[in-house]
């Protein structure tokens, strides 16, 4: 019998026993520590209030708003179409499989952005792409969408045009009265703009 | 008779390529530089741990130099940095937070058993580093709560911070419910909320490769 | 690192060229194991030579090992290599289908063209066979379209079936390829004792 063959047995059937010892159990994978630092750099996962309400109100099939309170906050005030998860339960049941579906862009929602983006953190953790954080919060979405403070009247054009966008918000999402407006500036118009990325925004 | 039979160098030669493309895979392996000690679920804990965070009114003693071992971080870019800062706090910017002798560095505090505290322009930009330092086994680094921005404002009055939470962050500021309740009182939709129809990802998809 | 050209370290226009350099290396190993020789693959199925199968199953369980080394040394990300995906009944039945013509035909479809590069005449009629084949199949495919996509699974692997670790399955599959090595020695042995008129 040739020599060659037991070699190459034994050889093979050592490297095979070794795949074992390489994971010993490979769990979630993860992004390198240092990848994930290159992206907490980044600020390119803020998303704008005026964004989030934007796309609520063209309904948006994309965006799904995960709102990382807990249960109790979330019973009492959610956004309109929104999803809780709290962050203590981010790995309990089957949360996880709610991140990183194409095609779709989850925003955590919190009650500023810290929670938010500490949920991030962990998701982009275990490698989730398309996550963003809602910039300001809820706490934000009321100073800005809920209630909108009109701007000073030599503030420039854009600041009007915000803020009329913001009034027209504040309707759709409370049910407001529209107030008069002599101004024509001012004016209530919900319009639909040309779809932007997401990740333009900033609070 | 096979062929290789007839000339077994060749199996020899095929073998020990094998064998040394395998060796240099192990000796050229890098050890990274940080690896994860928590896992996800300590991760989540550690987030709602007292002690990992540094509170506007520890900062009085820091700046006062009573505070021995406490070295503070500023994350800032250099630029914004040299603008101001809370005295006796060095610059780090976030984006060489992980170099080399920066980490070594880290290490070498820890194992001193200084506290180090991570501070950005406010919370929120301090945050991501902070967690993700320690995810990697930094017990000792903290982060400081409300960032330099309420610092800024209540340089004068830090002690006051213990007695009120306006430099805590993650609290509502208003009634939500109440304050997002239509105006005049009319129609508000008091049905109970409809399960949200979501897609979710299937288990058995392997993340699709570059085909 | 790799896989390359997912990760953008060299260009997707290069695909081509890395087809064309592993075509070739492959049509090599072929014609140097010599697959070429209708008698060396056919021998399978009379016991008198296994060299088929030893070559095929040194290449899977080498392929195998080593992918998953180079997975733990980060030469190879093996959750981006893509997955083809799994039809169950129809893949039987295009084995079946591919075993008998190996039988009848004495090639399989890559090592007909390395037998026509050697100059072999039967080859050449074998591949004429197989793109009528291919011809016929392709104006027939309304007509079992929905065999042809039946079972599908998806881009699974055993892993994902079973819940396994892809190791153990490397291990039983090394044992299982070894054992099939010593075993075929075995039986080529004894059957070639009462072979007159072939000579190796």
């Amino acid at each position: 019998m040739n020599r060659n063959y037991i070699f190459l047995t034994i050889l093979m059937i050592v490297l095979a026993v070794g795949t074992l010892m390489l994971k010993p159990a490979k769990q979630l994978k993860q992004i390198e520590p240092e990848t994930l630092l290159k992206e907490i750099v980044q600020p390119t996962r803020y998303i704008s209030t005026d964004e989030v309400a934007k796309r609520l109100i063209q309904g948006d099939p994309s965006l799904l708003l995960v709102d990382v309170r807990s249960e109790a906050e979330f019973e009492k005030y959610s956004l309109p179409r929104s999803l809780n998860i709290p962050t203590e339960k981010l790995m309990a049941d089957d949360n996880l499989s709610y991140f990183g579906v194409p095609g779709t862009k989850v925003v955590f929602v919190s009650n500023d952005d810290i929670k938010a983006d500490q949920t991030w953190v962990l998701t982009k953790r275990l490698g989730f792409n398309s996550t963003y954080v809602m910039k300001g919060g809820l706490n934000c979405w009321m100073e800005t969408i809920i209630d909108p403070v009109e701007p000073s009247p030599d503030a420039e054009e854009t600041e009007f045009k915000t803020y009329s966008f913001r009034k027209g918000a504040q309707m759709y999402f409370t049910g407001a009265q529209v107030d008069d407006f002599n101004d024509s500036k001012v004016e209530v118009q919900v319009r639909r703009k040309e779809k932007t990325s997401v990740a333009s925004g900033g609070c | 008779m096979h062929i290789h039979e007839l000339n077994p160098w060749r199996t020899l030669i095929a073998v020990v390529i094998f064998v040394v493309i395998l060796l240099a895979g192990f000796v050229t392996m890098t050890k990274p530089l940080l690896t994860y000690h928590l896992d996800m679920n300590e991760s989540i804990q550690q987030l709602s741990d007292e002690n990992a965070y540094f509170y506007p009114w520890e900062l009085d003693g820091f700046i006062k130099k009573e505070a021995q071992n406490v070295v503070l971080f500023d994350i800032r870019d250099n630029f914004i940095f040299g603008q101001g800062h809370i005295p006796g706090a060095e610059n780090i910017s976030a984006n060489d937070l992980t170099q080399e002798d920066n980490v070594e560095r880290l290490e070498k505090l820890n194992e001193m058993g200084v506290t180090v505290v991570l501070y950005g322009e406010n919370q929120l930009q301090a945050n991501g580093p902070w967690m993700l330092f320690r995810q990697v086994g930094f017990d000792n680094v903290k982060i400081l709560a409300g960032g330099y921005q309420y610092y800024a404002e209540n340089k004068e009055n830090l002690l006051a911070a213990k007695d009120n939470n306006s430099f805590k962050k993650g609290i509502p500021r208003y009634d939500f419910a109440e304050k997002a309740a239509p105006k005049d009182g009319a129609a508000v939709s008091t049905t109970a909320k409809k399960p949200v129809q979501v897609q979710r990802r299937q288990k058995s998809t392997v993340a699709a490769g570059g085909c | 690192m790799g896989p390359l050209i997912p990760n953008g370290i060299i260009g997707g226009g290069w695909d081509f060229v890395i087809a064309i350099l592993l075509g070739v290396a492959f049509g090599f190993i072929l014609e140097a194991s010599g697959f070429s020789s209708s008698r060396n693959i056919t021998g399978v199925f009379y016991g008198y030579n296994f060299v088929v199968l030893r070559v095929f199953f040194t290449a899977l369980i080498v392929a195998m090992v080593g992918l998953m080394y180079f997975d733990y040394f980060g030469w190879l990300d093996l959750s981006k290599i893509f997955i083809l995906p799994t039809y169950v009944t129809p893949m039987i039945f295009g084995g079946v289908v591919m075993g008998l013509g190996f039988i009848l035909g004495g090639f399989c479809p890559g090592t007909s063209f390395t037998a026509i590069a050697i100059g072999k005449l039967d080859a050449l009629l074998f591949t004429i066979g197989l793109y009528i084949g291919i011809f016929i199949f392709s104006l027939g495919y309304p007509l079992i379209e929905g065999f042809y996509n039946s079972g599908n699974l998806g881009n699974v692997t055993l892993t994902d079936v079973t819940g396994i670790p892809a190791a153990w399955f490397a291990l039983a599959f090394t044992v299982v390829a070894l054992a099939a090595f010593w075993g075929t020695m075995i039986i080529e042995k004894r059957v070639r004792k009462n072979m007159k008129e072939y000579k190796f």
